[in-house]
């Protein structure tokens, strides 16, 4: 645990924030959008576990431009 | 001009409709922030996941402020430049194959105006996000590494952002001229092909848009604007200008080519 407090969280906060918000994002986008490139529960693993590139890899691989 | 209007409306509503216009942002801030972070926390890094052998001592170089700018440009010359050319290669294209353009291209618009409306709000896009990633870092360096003189900070980001600006000219013209794939492939091939082979025998010329990012670096560095900067930034506009009328031309050439 005294590893955990010796993190600086005031400056890694923002990071985590916005990558939640990528996320949640891409999340909420991933279940509304009835057309993606592949099945949707693929992307929606991706999205989880992939870490930061893994909703940027849906908006751009997963989302079909109409 | 009131066509323009309308069309600069439609693309910020289409890209806020795909969300290109927020999530370039949330990740070139990301990058922006993360750079300076892991930069200073090297050392503890390396020692917590780093796999180093017992009792191995390193050296870890002392980073300037200014160092952490640099390699942050070298982070959107790769990632950035590629989410450009990934998230826009489809601008014209795309809507030529999705059949879009159909509905645009009954209208009675100019094409200038077409290509200008993406050009202007795709630019602003991806400049704003530019921006606001340099913000947080030099919030972030501040803190972490000291001031950065903000005068030094202006003109780097200001010749960067041109170059930003022709690759995104490159992409949005390919895009108008070919199909989406092969816009993509040439748009590699010039963005970033042309950059290694610029920086391995370039030293045969000093006026090249793709020294831009070098030049960039100088006034950062301390030293003074190097010959053939002022000629690099004059060509570069030259070069926008040319693009931006061939990729009017192209995408009213290529209008009949639109899936009905």
């Amino acid at each position: 645990m005294e590893e955990l407090a010796n993190i600086p969280w005031n400056l890694i906060m923002p990071i985590l924030v916005l990558q939640l918000i990528l996320a949640v994002v891409a999340l909420i986008d991933v279940i509304r959008n009835k057309r993606t490139n592949g099945p949707i529960i693929m992307w929606v693993l991706i999205i989880l576990l992939v870490g930061t590139i893994g909703p940027i890899l849906y908006f751009v691989f997963g989302r079909r431009q109409t | 001009m009131k066509n323009t209007g309308v069309l600069v409306q439609k693309e910020f509503r289409e890209h806020s409709r795909n969300f290109k216009l927020y999530w370039i942002p949330i990740v070139f801030i990301i990058l922006g922030i993360v750079e300076p972070v892991t930069n200073h926390y090297l050392p503890q890094i390396m020692e917590s996941v780093g796999n180093l052998p017992e009792g191995s001592d390193f050296m870890w170089p002392q980073f300037q402020g200014t160092d952490i700018f640099v390699s942050l440009m070298g982070q959107y010359q790769l990632i950035g430049i590629l989410i450009i050319i990934l998230a826009f290669m489809g601008s014209i294209s795309g809507e030529r194959k999705s059949g879009t353009a159909t509905l645009l291209y009954v209208r009675p618009m100019s094409f200038v105006s077409y290509f200008f409306s993406k050009w202007i709000v795709i630019n602003a896009i991806v400049l704003g996000s530019l921006w606001a990633g340099f913000l947080a870092a030099s919030y972030y360096i501040r803190i972490l590494f000291g001031p950065v003189a903000f005068g030094d900070i202006l003109k780097f980001v200001g010749t960067y952002s041109l170059w930003i600006v022709f690759a995104v000219t490159v992409v949005l013209t390919l895009s108008a001229s070919l199909s989406t794939g092969a816009a993509a492939g040439l748009s590699i091939l010039i963005l970033f092909v042309f950059q290694v082979l610029d920086s391995v025998i370039g030293a045969f010329w000093t006026v090249s848009p793709w020294k831009l990012s070098i030049y960039a670096t100088y006034p950062l560095q301390g030293d003074s604007v190097p010959t053939g900067y002022w000629m690099s930034l004059t060509l570069t506009v030259v070069l926008i200008v040319l693009l931006f009328i061939l990729g009017a031309y192209m995408s009213k050439r290529n209008a009949s080519k639109t899936t009905v």
